[in-house]
C-alpha cells in the first residue's frame, strides 16, 4: 500500500518535474543576454535589461514615465501589459515554468496569490541602499507587516487607491439635504429620501462584484474580518455590516441589476451617491464636464469607525530576476514622489509614496484633498489565499438575500459552515 | 393540365413568402448585434451609452479607431493575428495528412490512432492549459507565434472530416499511380489532396477563423507583449470601470470585418465543400 | 461514423464494398509499405495530438489525487498525495452539483433547440440559392464567425439594463424591462440565447449541405406517388441527411457538455451563481483560487461524463439504424 502510493507520488512529480526541468533550462538560456551584459560594464553592476509587467492597456504611458530612468542607467526596459481580466492565468504560468519579468506590478487584491506562489523576491536586506523605497515613506496601511504577514519585505507600494462617498450635490439639495451622510444612518436615512423608484432615480448604489464593500462595512462597525488567520463570519461586527449591507437593499435604494454601470448611472443622475475609487471622478470628469459643480466627494459614512479601503498595487522584483540590482533601481526611480506625481498627471493614478500630495498638482485639487484625508484611515484586506476563497462566498450569500430573496438567517449559516471549511484547509 | 401547373406555382410562391418572411428575419436577429457593434464604434462615447439609444450615430467619429493604432498597438497584433492564421495553414497540411493516413491505410494501431484523435474532441480546453504551457515552455517556444500554435494546430475535427471525405476517393485510383511508381508522398499532393480540395476549402475557412480569432494560447503562451494576437489585445481593453465603449467595438469591428468578407466570397464553395464531405 | 455514406460527388461513385475489397487483395502485396506509409502520414498530427491532447489528460488525472495549488507549482516537493479526497468533496459540494444540474439542463434544452433552429434554417435556405440567400447564409454564419472578445463586448451594452438596446426595444413595445443579466433566470436564458445564436450557423451550413445532396429524383418520386410535402420532408429527406443530423446532434452535445464562452465573458458565472457551467465552475476553482487538485479531479469527471454521453448517443443511433 504505502509503496503504491510512493510510487504514485514519484509519477505526479514526474509528470511535472519532466515538464518543468525543460524549463529551468529555456530560461537559463534566455536569459543569458542580461547576464552577460553587465559583466561586460565595468562600471554598474547591474544588467542592462529588465522586463516589467503592467496590468491593464496603459504599456504606452508606462513607457513614457520610464524613459528618463533609462537614459540615465542605460537599462533598456521592456515593457508588458497584462489584461487585468488574465493577471491570474499569467501569473500561473509563469510560476509554473519559473519565467517570469524581472519586475511585475502587483494588485493588492492579487498579492496573496503571488506571496502564495513563492513568486516574488524578498528584498528586505536590500532596502537600505534605495531611499525611496523606505516604509516610512509610505502610509501605515501598507506597513511591511501588512503586506508580508509571514515576514519578509516582496513587494513596495507603487499606486494608492481609496473608496470614498461620491454624491451628487445638486440632486442632494433638491431633495433638502444640505451636506452629505457623515454616519451609516444618515445615510440610510437620505439614500431612502434621494430614491424614487418609479422613475428609476436610487439614492445609492452598490456594485454587486464589490467583495471588499462587506469587509469595509466590517471594519467601520469596528470589527475584524480575519483573526489570527481565519476569516470570521460571526462577530457581532460582521452581522452589523450585513445588516447595513442588507438594509440598504430592503429599504429599496439601491439598484439590484448586476450590470449597473456606475459611470452611466451616476452621470444620468439614476444614482446620488455610491462609494467608488478615484476611477470614477476621472470618468465623471471626461464624459460629463459639464457636471462640474454638480458633484462632489466626502469620506465614507462612518459607524463606530470611518474606515475605507486601501486598493491599488505595489510593485514586485521576480524571485529569479538575473538584475535584481536594475529592478530595485527601477523600483527606486517608480517610488520617486516626482515620478509619482508625473505618473498621476499622465494616468491619473494615485501616489503611493506620502510626499508627492505635497505637490502643487495634487494639494491644489480638491478632491485629491479628500483621497488623501480617506487614505489615513484605510486599510488592506487581509492579505491571505483563505480570505480569496472566503471573499465571493460572502459576496454571494449577502446578494443571494439581497437580490435572490434568499432566506436570511439560513443563508448566513450556510455562509458561516463554508468559511469554517475554508479555515479549515491550508 | 395547365391549371394544376399553376396552381401548384401559386402554392409554391405562396411557400416561399412564408418561408423567406421568418427566414429573413431570423437573419436580421443574427445580423443586428454586428449593425450595433458597427455603428457604436463611429460614435462618440457619450452617445454610445446614452439612453434611448440610437442605431445610428448622430455625430460620426473615428476617433476610436485612430486610437487602437495610436494607443494602442494593434498593427502590430494584426501583424501577429495574420502570422498565426498562416501557421494555421501549415497544420491544415498536417491534418490533411492525417485524414488520409486514416482513411487510406489498414491497421489495428492505425485504427486506435483514430480513436485517440476523436477522444481530444471531448476535451474542454481548461483542462489542458497548464499542462500544454509547461510542455511548450519545456521545448522554448513560449516567444514565439510557432509555440502559440502549436496547441491547436491539428483539430480532431478537421482529421475527422478529411478521413470522412478521403474514405470515398477510390482505391484503384491511388493503386495505378503506385503501379506507374509514383510515390506515396506524391500521390497525396498530386491525387489525394486535388480530390479534396471541397473539403479543403471548408477546413481552410474554419481554420482561418479559428487561428484569427485565437485568445486563449496567444495569452497564456506569450511570454511578451511581441506575440499578442487581436483577442488578447482587444481583451487588454477591459477594465472594469473605464471601459470605452466605443474602442471595443471598434477593435471588435476590426476584428469581424475581414473574416465576413472572407465567408460572403468563398462560401458557395463552403456549402459545396461540406455537401462533398460525407457528412450527409 | 464507422460507416460513412459515399458522398454525392460524381467522382467517388463506386460502391464502397467493391473498393475495399479491391484494396485488401492489392494490399496482402503490398501491406508493409503502405502501413508504414500510413503513419508516416498520419504522426505529425498524432504527434501534437498525443502532447496536446492525450498527455494533458495525463497530468490532469494524476493531479487530481494530489492537493496541487500555486505554491506546489513553485515547490513540487511540498505537493501532497490525497488519494480520492478530492473525488469525495465534489460528490459533497453542492455547488459543483448546481453547476452539472445547470450544465444538464443546458443539454437537455439546447440540444434539440439548436438541432431543430438548424434544421429550420437550413431547409428555409436551400430553396433557392440566389444571390438574395446567399446573403441569408452569410448573415445567419456571422456569429459563428466572431470572436469570443468582441461577442463579449457586443452582448453586454445589448443586455445593458441602463442603455441597452434590448430594453429600449421592449420599451418601444411597450413591454417591462427586462434585467437580462443580472437575474438568475433571465441570465440563464440570456446567455443560453447567445450561445444558440453562436451555434446555428455552422449547423445549419451542415445541414444545408447535406439538403443538397438529396437527390431530386427521389422527391419526384415520392411525389409521384402522392406523398405531400410534409410526408416527403419527414419520410424521404430525414433520413438522407441522417447521417448529418446525428453529427451536428453529436458535436452540439459535446459543446453544452463544455459550456463555458458565454457565461464566462458575459456574466462570469453570476448573478449569484445562476451561470456557472461545469466548466466555468473548474475554472474558478482552478485558475482563480488555484486549486488545481480539486479542478482537475473535476476536469476528469466531465471528461468521462462527456465520453459517456457520446458513447450512449452513438449507441443509440446504431441500434436505431
Amino acid at each position: 500500500m504505502m509503496h503504491s502510493r510512493r510510487a504514485a507520488t514519484a509519477l505526479v512529480a514526474t509528470l511535472i518535474l519532466a515538464t518543468s526541468a525543460g524549463c529551468a533550462a529555456g530560461s537559463a538560456a534566455s536569459s543569458t543576454p542580461s547576464g552577460s551584459t553587465s559583466a561586460s560594464s565595468s562600471a554598474a553592476a547591474y544588467g542592462k535589461t529588465l522586463t516589467v509587467w503592467v496590468m491593464g492597456d496603459s504599456a504606452t504611458k508606462f513607457e513614457q514615465l520610464i524613459t528618463p530612468f533609462e537614459t540615465q542607467t542605460g537599462i533598456d526596459v521592456t515593457v508588458e501589459a497584462i489584461p487585468w481580466d488574465s493577471v491570474n492565468d499569467r501569473l500561473t504560468s509563469a510560476v509554473a515554468s519559473g519565467k517570469g519579468p524581472d519586475v511585475t506590478q502587483i494588485g493588492l487584491s492579487q498579492l496573496a496569490s503571488f506571496l502564495k506562489g513563492d513568486a516574488l523576491a524578498d528584498v528586505s536586506a536590500d532596502l537600505a541602499a534605495y531611499p525611496n523605497l523606505a516604509e516610512s515613506n509610505f502610509p501605515s496601511a501598507v506597513a511591511n507587516k501588512a503586506l508580508n504577514p509571514s515576514g519578509g519585505v516582496y513587494s513596495v507600494p507603487w499606486i494608492a487607491d481609496t473608496r470614498v462617498l461620491f454624491y451628487r450635490s445638486d440632486l442632494l439639495s433638491a431633495a433638502g439635504i444640505s451636506a452629505p451622510p457623515k454616519t451609516w444612518d444618515e445615510l440610510r436615512a437620505d439614500a431612502k429620501k434621494l430614491t424614487d423608484k418609479a422613475a428609476k432615480r436610487y439614492g445609492y448604489y452598490i456594485p454587486q462584484w464589490d467583495a471588499p464593500l462587506p469587509v469595509t462595512y466590517t471594519w467601520q462597525a469596528g470589527g475584524e474580518i480575519m483573526t489570527d488567520g481565519k476569516v470570521d463570519v460571526t462577530s457581532s461586527a460582521f452581522t452589523k455590516a450585513a445588516d447595513h449591507y442588507l438594509g440598504l437593499y430592503a429599504d429599496g435604494s439601491v439598484p439590484t441589476a448586476s450590470d449597473f454601470d456606475q459611470t452611466t448611472g451616476f452621470i444620468s443622475g439614476s444614482v446620488a451617491m455610491l462609494v467608488s475609487g478615484p476611477y470614477l471622478a476621472k470618468a465623471v470628469a471626461e464624459q460629463a464636464p459639464d457636471l462640474d459643480g454638480k458633484w462632489s466627494v466626502a469620506t465614507v459614512p462612518t459607524d463606530a469607525s470611518g474606515t475605507s479601503l486601501y486598493a491599488g498595487s505595489n510593485l514586485g522584483v521576480w524571485k529569479n530576476t538575473t538584475n535584481k540590482v536594475g529592478a530595485l533601481m527601477l523600483l527606486n526611480y517608480l517610488a520617486d514622489p516626482a515620478t509619482q506625481v508625473s505618473w498621476y498627471t499622465s494616468n491619473g493614478d494615485l501616489p503611493a509614496a506620502t510626499a508627492a500630495y505635497q505637490d502643487a498638482k495634487l494639494s491644489g485639487d480638491p478632491l485629491v484633498k479628500v483621497y488623501a484625508e480617506q487614505l489615513k484611515d484605510a486599510r488592506l484586506l487581509p492579505v491571505s489565499t483563505k480570505w480569496d476563497a472566503a471573499s465571493s462566498e460572502i459576496l454571494t450569500a449577502l446578494n443571494k438575500i439581497a437580490v435572490s430573496g434568499a432566506d436570511k438567517a439560513s443563508t448566513l449559516k450556510a455562509l458561516a459552515d463554508k468559511v469554517a471549511t475554508i479555515n479549515a484547509g491550508n | 393540365m395547365t391549371s394544376t401547373r399553376s396552381r401548384r406555382k401559386a402554392r409554391e410562391r405562396v411557400g416561399t413568402v412564408l418561408i423567406a418572411v421568418p427566414l429573413t428575419l431570423g437573419a436580421l436577429i443574427c445580423a443586428l448585434p454586428f449593425v450595433w457593434m458597427v455603428a457604436n464604434s463611429v460614435k462618440t462615447r457619450a452617445e454610445a451609452v446614452s439612453y434611448p439609444p440610437q442605431l445610428l450615430p448622430s455625430q460620426w467619429t473615428f476617433a476610436a479607431y485612430v486610437k487602437l493604432f495610436t494607443e494602442l498597438d494593434f498593427l502590430h497584433y494584426t501583424l501577429n493575428t495574420v502570422a498565426l492564421v498562416a501557421l494555421g495553414l501549415v497544420g491544415l497540411l498536417l491534418t490533411a495528412m492525417a485524414g488520409y493516413g486514416f482513411a487510406k491505410f489498414k491497421g489495428r494501431a492505425l485504427g486506435w490512432g483514430f480513436f485517440a484523435v476523436l477522444m481530444t474532441m471531448m476535451i474542454p480546453a481548461q483542462v489542458t492549459m497548464i499542462p500544454t504551457y509547461l510542455v511548450v515552455n519545456a521545448a522554448g517556444l513560449t516567444n514565439n507565434l510557432v509555440g502559440i500554435a502549436l496547441p491547436t494546430l491539428v483539430s480532431a475535427f478537421g482529421v475527422f472530416l478529411f478521413r470522412q471525405f478521403m474514405i470515398t476517393i477510390p482505391d484503384s485510383l491511388l493503386e495505378a499511380a503506385r503501379i506507374d511508381g509514383a510515390s506515396e508522398l506524391r500521390i497525396f499532393f498530386a491525387i489525394a489532396l486535388p480530390i479534396s480540395r471541397p473539403i479543403l476549402i471548408v477546413q481552410g475557412l474554419l481554420t482561418v477563423i479559428a487561428s484569427w480569432n485565437s485568445f486563449l494560447w496567444p495569452l497564456i503562451l506569450s511570454s511578451s507583449q511581441r506575440t499578442y494576437t487581436l483577442s488578447v489585445g482587444l481583451s487588454l481593453l477591459n477594465k472594469q470601470i473605464t471601459t470605452d465603449p466605443t474602442v471595443q467595438m471598434a477593435g471588435a469591428a476590426l476584428m469581424t470585418l475581414p473574416i465576413i468578407v472572407l465567408f460572403f466570397l468563398a462560401q458557395r464553395h463552403i456549402v459545396a465543400g461540406f455537401t462533398m464531405s460525407g457528412i450527409k | 461514423m464507422q460507416n460513412p455514406p459515399v458522398p454525392v460527388g460524381a467522382k467517388a461513385g463506386q460502391p464502397r464494398h467493391l473498393s475495399r475489397r479491391r484494396s485488401v487483395r492489392a494490399g496482402s502485396r503490398r501491406q508493409p509499405t503502405s502501413r508504414w506509409a500510413g503513419w508516416g502520414f498520419a504522426l505529425p498530427a498524432l504527434v501534437l495530438v498525443a502532447v496536446f491532447g492525450l498527455m494533458p489528460i495525463l497530468v490532469a488525472a494524476a493531479v487530481s489525487f494530489t492537493d496541487l495549488d500555486i505554491g506546489g507549482l513553485a515547490h513540487p516537493e511540498t505537493i501532497r498525495l490525497v488519494g480520492a479526497e478530492n473525488y469525495l468533496t465534489l460528490a459533497a459540494d453542492p455547488e459543483f452539483w448546481s453547476a452539472f444540474a445547470l450544465t444538464a439542463g443546458y443539454v437537455v434544452v439546447g440540444v434539440p433547440l439548436i438541432t431543430v433552429l438548424a434544421l429550420a434554417v437550413a431547409t428555409g435556405l436551400n430553396r433557392n440559392g440566389g444571390r438574395f440567400y446567399r446573403l441569408l447564409r452569410t448573415l445567419y454564419f456571422l456569429p459563428a464567425v466572431t470572436a469570443l472578445v468582441a461577442i463579449s463586448v457586443i452582448w453586454k451594452y445589448m443586455f445593458n439594463g441602463q442603455f441597452g438596446l434590448f430594453n429600449w426595444l421592449l420599451d418601444l413595445a411597450g413591454l417591462p424591462a427586462v434585467n437580462w443579466l443580472s437575474d438568475p433566470t433571465s441570465a440563464q436564458i440570456a446567455v443560453g440565447m447567445v450561445a444558440v445564436w453562436r451555434a446555428i450557423g455552422l449547423n445549419s451550413i451542415i445541414l444545408l449541405a447535406a439538403l443538397q445532396g438529396v437527390p431530386d429524383d427521389q422527391l419526384e418520386a415520392a411525389a409521384l406517388d402522392g406523398a405531400g410535402p410534409v410526408r416527403r420532408y419527414l419520410h424521404v429527406v430525414l433520413p438522407q441527411i441522417r447521417f448529418a443530423l446525428g453529427f451536428v446532434v453529436m458535436t452540439t452535445l459535446i459543446g453544452w457538455l463544455q459550456f463555458f464562452d458565454e457565461p464566462f465573458v458575459l456574466t462570469d458565472g453570476g448573478p449569484v451563481g445562476a451561470t456557472t457551467s461545469l466548466s466555468l465552475f473548474l475554472f474558478k476553482r482552478g485558475f482563480r483560487l488555484n486549486e488545481f487538485g480539486y479542478a482537475s479531479a473535476g476536469s476528469i469527471v466531465l471528461l468521462v461524463t462527456i465520453a459517456a454521453v457520446t458513447l450512449i448517443q452513438l449507441r443509440l443511433r446504431r441500434a436505431n439504424d
